[in-house]
């Protein structure tokens, strides 16, 4: 019976596992080992197996005594070599972050109402939260290049504001405001999501509790609901942050000549430069950064929670 | 049983019967009038599948890609795809329309002897312009020097994209600085760089996508992009009933042409209609469609003919010898070159 069970548990978890193996797990290391590779002169890595000049047949070319011919450590010292590697990163990080921190700002307060709205309401409000999503990502962004675009009735209506006051037009488009605010918009609805789900299961009676012990209503949401809803928060923040931080098509279509990202990098090594291995200490490198990130979140969540016990 | 075994070999039968080409192609790069006819010619289907960028077109075919009959690449993607042994060699007899190609656009340095592609229609980059603007500014289109020159920059600052391309970025500033398109001296790719850096902040975007709509609204005054792309631009202007004129032109230090070729792949698994289809292409009749719809530029003496009037007077569609003189292919760079080109590329992007 007890094996029984556990079969049927390996039957069940096993598709999902071997998906994740075969298509993430071993890509993900093939992608590390590219690293140490030379690029292939038409994209790829350069070939263990290649014709030999000398003797015109395919030959395994790699051997114990020259593996300093097909693996080596010049990709990760490029990416030290010059600043402007760690400097796009720095950049890209600050895009996301800034991204998330408003998608936190304006999606809290939608999730809260969207929670405490009468539940007949409440799966048509989800809906319209990811109605945008019924329209291909690119048409959205193409939407705004008309919105941001210096003809567009948005973009004359604060400049001819701005011109009463007398300050110089601006321009919306090709910026880093338009990046981050299609960004925004691209990604709220994966912090609205998350923050419902948690936000709609609080329970009413701890909120009703405290006012009757006297709590003020800032009292009340800095020590109950902001607490409690922390898994939402870091659920979401890691669902913005993570995909902001590798777009590479709003920088393309909206930024401006300095708007390029990190992902924009890395798809320029793939397509552009054909250059595999380098594009793979890049992702790695992102990786590792993103990583690092979670980690640390990880060590200051507890650290609070030891601090509050 | 029997029935439904019978049943499925007819269907078996009938998919085989069918003939059915397939081309892997430029998006909007064969017109539907040119397919129609082909079409009830040989009595077969024409399948077509889109790429927008060589290198796109480069990473599939490398990568295996099998089913296609014809393909259309740029010039310089002939000699990896023929170094990477996916093309087929051409027997020319079985394409008795070749004698209407322009003999300057057989034989070129990608492909000596033609022995793998035939061409098929060519485009240069250039700048396309608000005419109204540049007149009211007093700025001439006609050199580099309005995309690369501070001075007159500082009058159009964020009004001015320019590919998102290395290479044709790279290429118009050696031009401007009167080096060879295709220089890899380090020296000239150096101050080829300089002079980008230099223009950059008055630049609004790197745009390779969207220059056609932002001309025509009015947002964009001077475009860095393709002769076939601008020939759009006007049009679109036009129909929209603009106050103002799109229009463009080469300029005198010289530009970039990218010839597109047919090739005929190795794995093609119909290279009979493939011959058919290259022989039906180099006719004048035909091979003009396509000018006709896009604004391209032929390489099919025959085709003169039967283009439009208004589309024969376009300088940088139809170039006369002097201009043709001044109109450079970008060749195929060597990993390693590409892979420094792109290092110089990302110190632009990068540059504040």
């Amino acid at each position: 019976m007890a094996k029984n069970k556990s079969l049927g548990r390996w039957l069940i978890s096993g598709p999902p596992l071997l998906y994740l193996l075969i298509f993430f797990a071993i890509p993900t290391l093939i992608m590390a080992f590219a690293a140490f590779r030379f690029p292939g002169d038409y994209g790829g890595l350069l070939p263990f197996i290649d014709i030999n000049p000398e003797s015109g047949k395919n030959e395994l070319l790699i051997h114990a005594g020259n593996w300093q011919e097909f693996l080596t450590f010049e990709n990760f010292s490029r990416f030290f070599e010059d600043t402007i590697y760690v400097e796009l990163f720095i950049k890209s990080f600050w895009y996301a972050g800034i991204t998330t921190l408003v998608c936190l700002c304006m999606s809290y307060p939608l999730a809260w109402l969207i929670a405490r709205s009468p539940k007949k309401y409440r799966d048509l409000l989800i809906l319209l939260v990811i109605l945008p999503f019924w329209s291909n990502f690119l048409i959205r962004v193409y939407a705004w290049m008309i919105i941001l675009g210096p003809q567009g009735y948005f973009a004359m209506t604060i400049n001819q504001g701005l011109a009463l006051v007398g300050i110089a037009p601006i321009q919306l488009m090709y910026s880093h405001f338009a990046v981050i605010v299609v960004l925004v918009y691209v990604h709220l609805p994966f912090m609205v999501l998350p923050l419902y789900a948690n936000l709609e299961k609080h329970d009413v009676a701890l909120l009703d509790a405290a006012q009757d012990l006297g709590a003020s209503g800032w009292r009340r949401f800095w020590k109950i609901t902001w607490p409690l809803s922390l898994p939402g928060v870091w659920a979401g923040s890691a669902l913005v942050f993570i995909p902001a931080l590798g777009m590479f098509a709003v920088p393309d279509l909206l930024g401006g000549t300095d708007g390029m990202m990190i992902g924009n990098l890395i798809k320029q090594q793939f397509l552009d430069s054909r250059d595999w291995p380098f594009g793979s200490v890049l992702s790695i490198m992102l990786t590792l950064a993103v990583l690092m990130m979670a980690g640390l979140g990880m060590m200051i969540g507890r650290g609070r929670q030891r601090n509050a016990l | 049983m029997k029935k439904l075994f019978l049943a499925l070999m007819m269907a078996a039968g009938v998919a085989q019967a069918e003939d059915v080409l397939h081309i892997y192609n430029w998006n909007n790069y064969l017109a539907p009038e040119t397919v129609k006819r082909f079409e009830a010619s040989c009595k077969c289907r024409v399948v077509q599948d889109y790429y927008g960028a060589m290198e796109e077109m480069l990473a599939k075919l490398s990568a295996g890609a099998k089913g296609y009959d014809i393909a259309v690449p740029t010039g310089f993607a002939i000699p990896p795809l023929m170094k990477q042994n996916l093309l087929q060699g051409l027997d020319l007899a079985k394409v008795p329309n070749v004698k209407n190609i322009n003999p300057a656009f057989m034989n070129s340095k990608f492909d000596p002897g033609n022995k793998y592609s035939l061409p098929y229609s060519f485009t240069t980059t250039l700048l396309g312009y608000n005419q109204n603007k540049l007149k009211e500014l007093g700025i001439n289109p006609d050199s580099w020097s309005l995309i690369f020159d501070p001075v007159i920059l500082a009058k159009i600052k964020g009004k001015v994209t320019v590919l998102d391309d290395s290479r044709e970025v790279f290429a118009a500033a050696l031009m401007y600085n009167g080096y060879s398109a295709n220089s890899v001296n380090p020296d000239e790719l150096k101050k080829a760089q300089e002079t980008i850096i230099k223009a950059k902040p008055y630049w609004a975007a790197f745009n390779g996508q969207s220059y056609i709509k932002e001309l025509t609204v009015g947002n964009i005054w001077v475009a860095h992009g393709y002769s076939s792309d601008m020939f759009q631009a006007v049009a679109d202007a036009k129909a929209a009933k603009r106050p103002f004129v799109v229009n463009y032109g080469l300029q005198k230090e010289g530009n970039t042409m990218s010839v597109d070729s047919m090739v005929v792949l190795k794995n093609a698994p119909r290279p009979d209609l493939a011959y058919k289809f290259m022989n039906f292409i180099a006719e004048g009749k035909n091979a003009a469609d396509l000018t006709n719809l896009i604004g391209v530029g032929n390489p099919n003496l025959a085709a003169v003919p039967f283009v439009k009037a208004d589309i024969k007077s376009i300088p940088s569609v139809f170039p006369d010898a002097q201009a043709m003189k001044k109109l450079q292919q970008l060749n195929a760079l060597e990993g390693k070159q590409l892979r420094e080109l792109n290092k110089l590329w990302t110190k632009v992007k990068t540059s504040k």
